[in-house]
């Protein structure tokens, strides 16, 4: 090498942080840490094996007894999901393409779930159920509580998404020869996909994990899977509740994740988690 | 290939009248345009053809059917729009078989009546391209090609070109015509731009407010425009208000008119109605008003005198600003005796005023 080649080549600098700035990052993983604390532990301790050390002996207990707790979770999840589309999808096309006298009235309302304390609506469901309806502790019930529960957090995305296309494309299949179902399903579902997957995690996240309103008006052949968790707790923090408790939370994880990276988050503004 | 007519076609939101009785025959294979500013009643007209607007009053008949209840999608035609509506999330190839793949064709004859397509529009190879990775020209081509493809018996277009720049606009106008001519289908087109609707038009609509204020060649529209609005919205216009001295025809029998208007007396073509006595406005195009030399034309009807204020080279032309006694008048010379007026300024010039047109003046103001 030349003297003219070492010369020439840049130094590298390792340019000293400022202390402001290390201070703001070591201040938000001190609080990342806190917050995934308990999930951290919960994990561990779901780790322990009868003999000392490590395995996942205890996760035994969720292909076993835990299983049809967290299918009946899952059913429910569903079940409700697909409600929510049902009605969810022309309240939308409602809401947004036709005049309706009273829409700001009718959307308040709809969202007056969301603000009702979790306490509140499972009394006054209890106490409607039990006395009005004369069916305490059904299935229908519950799937009722969580449908309108959840009604408007998959009502908004779908409504932000549609208010976003642009009326054009449903006219231009129309002209193409496409009548109206063919126009919905071919041109403007898939271009609604991520508003309606945004409907979708947000009901999947709260009704899977419902713990409160369930508590007040399920029965013993309605016990969901967070019902079954809060159950087990009644006798000691063992090993298998915590593997159960782990397995619930990384199936609400794995979804909220794959949903962020399909879609990111423009269609979750709006409602109430974000 | 049908033929389409508007009878009587209103349309009404609320006390806004946006479309007013228009008619019109457009003929199997016709090209016509419905030409006219911003609001008045072109687009909405284009859209009652299309379905997706419902006529207040009036009929809409393709062929002999009446069609009004029709709904757009069996109405067999071709819409295109102003920014191309290709599906974002379908290739070139799925957007242009979508109006054969709803009507359920097998998937041999979609697949030819694609690659056919793309031939036409000069894009082969593009099949598995996204509407995102296309130029503005391409996108258009595609959405004219999605049009096509499902044979439409009238093809619709609702300014497809404005998006464009410049270029691409002059290109792609002779591409739709040379499309129109090759299938021989009835066209409707809408648009703003006089230049365009000149280029590729059978016959012109020219509408305001709602109304349609003439329709003809660009030959009548330009030389005999019928209106005010149509005198001055095509091309530039001097307007010159005046009366009726005579009527009488002339050697080839046409019916020409005396106007006087201020100090000077011109010859015009008289339009049916019009009458000794009679208020008009006589309409001079620029190019029209040819520039006398010294002596020439004294004391002959149709000549004025004025003095130039101000000229501006336009490059093919020049352009004079005339005080002719009080009248502004816009004079455009072209040729090469342009470069004689360079120097024109203040100066006092005899003008010939020919090809005049009269339009009956209004009776408000």
């Amino acid at each position: 090498m030349s003297a003219t080649t070492l010369a020439s080549r840049p130094k590298r600098e390792w340019k000293r942080p400022k202390i402001g700035s290390v201070l703001q990052h070591a201040y938000i993983w001190f609080w990342l840490a806190l917050f995934v604390l308990p999930f951290v532990v919960t994990i561990l301790r779901s780790l322990e094996d009868p003999d000392g050390g490590r395995s996942f002996a205890a996760y035994s207990t969720v292909y076993s007894s835990f299983w049809s707790y967290l299918r009946l979770s899952i059913e429910m999840t569903v079940l409700t999901i697909a409600i929510n589309l049902l009605i969810g999808i022309p309240a939308a096309y409602a809401i947004v393409r036709h005049p309706i006298p009273g829409k700001r009235l009718i959307l308040s309302v709809l969202n007056l779930a969301l603000y009702t304390p979790g306490a509140v609506m499972g009394i006054s469901l209890a106490i409607t159920y039990a006395f009005l309806f004369h069916i305490p502790h059904s299935y229908t019930g519950l799937i009722a509580a969580y449908v309108v529960g959840t009604y408007p957090l998959m009502l908004v995305p779908i409504i932000v998404a549609l208010r976003d296309l642009p009326t054009m494309y449903e006219e231009a299949a129309r002209t193409l020869g496409a009548n109206r179902l063919q126009s919905f399903f071919r041109v403007e579902l898939p271009l609604l996909g991520p508003g309606i997957s945004a409907g979708i995690l947000l009901t999947f996240v709260i009704v899977f994990n419902e713990f409160l309103v369930t508590l007040f008006i399920a029965g013993p052949g309605t016990t969901t899977a967070a019902l079954r968790v809060y159950g087990l707790t009644r006798t000691g923090f063992l090993p298998s509740t915590a593997a159960v408790a782990a397995v619930m939370q990384f199936v609400s994880f794995l979804v909220v994740l794959t949903f962020f990276k399909a879609f990111g988050s423009r269609y979750l503004k709006g409602t109430y988690l974000i | 290939m049908s033929r389409v007519r508007l009878v009587d076609i209103t349309k009404r939101y609320g006390p806004t009248v946006a479309v007013d009785r228009v008619n019109a025959d457009i003929a199997e294979g016709e090209f016509v345009t419905l030409l006219g500013p911003s609001g008045c009643g072109k687009t909405t007209t284009l859209r009652m053809v299309a379905g997706l607007v419902e006529p207040s009053e009036g009929k809409i008949f393709f062929d002999d059917q009446v069609v009004n209840n029709v709904p757009t999608h069996r109405r067999n035609i071709g819409l295109a729009f102003q920014s191309h509506a290709l599906f974002p999330h379908q290739s070139v190839a799925k957007n242009i078989a979508f109006g054969l793949s709803v009507k359920r064709r097998p998937k041999r004859e979609i697949e030819q009546r694609v690659t056919e397509m793309l031939e036409m529009i000069e894009l082969q190879g593009y099949e598995s391209r996204m509407p995102a990775q296309l130029s503005g020209g391409q996108q258009q081509r595609v959405a004219l090609a999605r049009m096509l493809a499902t044979d439409p018996r009238v093809l619709l277009f609702d300014e497809p070109l404005s998006a464009l720049d410049r270029n691409l606009r002059d290109s792609l106008k002779y591409s739709i015509l040379a499309l129109q001519r090759r299938t021989r289908k009835t066209a409707i087109y809408v648009t703003h731009d006089q230049s365009e609707a000149f280029a590729i038009s059978d016959r012109i609509f020219v509408m305001n407010n709602g109304r349609v204020e003439q329709a003809g060649t660009q030959l009548d529209i330009y030389l005999r425009p019928s209106t005010e609005f149509v005198a001055n919205f095509v091309g530039d216009n001097n307007a010159l208000p005046g009366t009726v001295l005579k009527v009488q025809p002339d050697a080839e029998g046409q019916q020409r008119a005396s106007v006087q208007t201020g100090s000077v007396t011109l010859s015009a073509f008289a339009p049916a109605g019009v009458g000794v006595g009679d208020r008009v406005l006589a309409f001079v195009r620029p190019e029209n008003i040819e520039v006398l030399g010294d002596g020439a034309g004294r004391d002959e009807p149709g000549v004025v005198e004025g003095t130039v204020e101000q000229i501006v080279f336009e490059g093919p032309s020049i352009r004079l600003t005339v005080d002719a006694d009080g009248t502004p008048l816009k004079v455009t010379v072209g040729g090469v005796e342009r470069l004689t007026l360079l120097d024109a300024g203040q100066r006092r010039l005899r003008l010939r005023l020919r090809e005049v047109s009269l339009v009956r003046a209004s009776a408000v103001g």
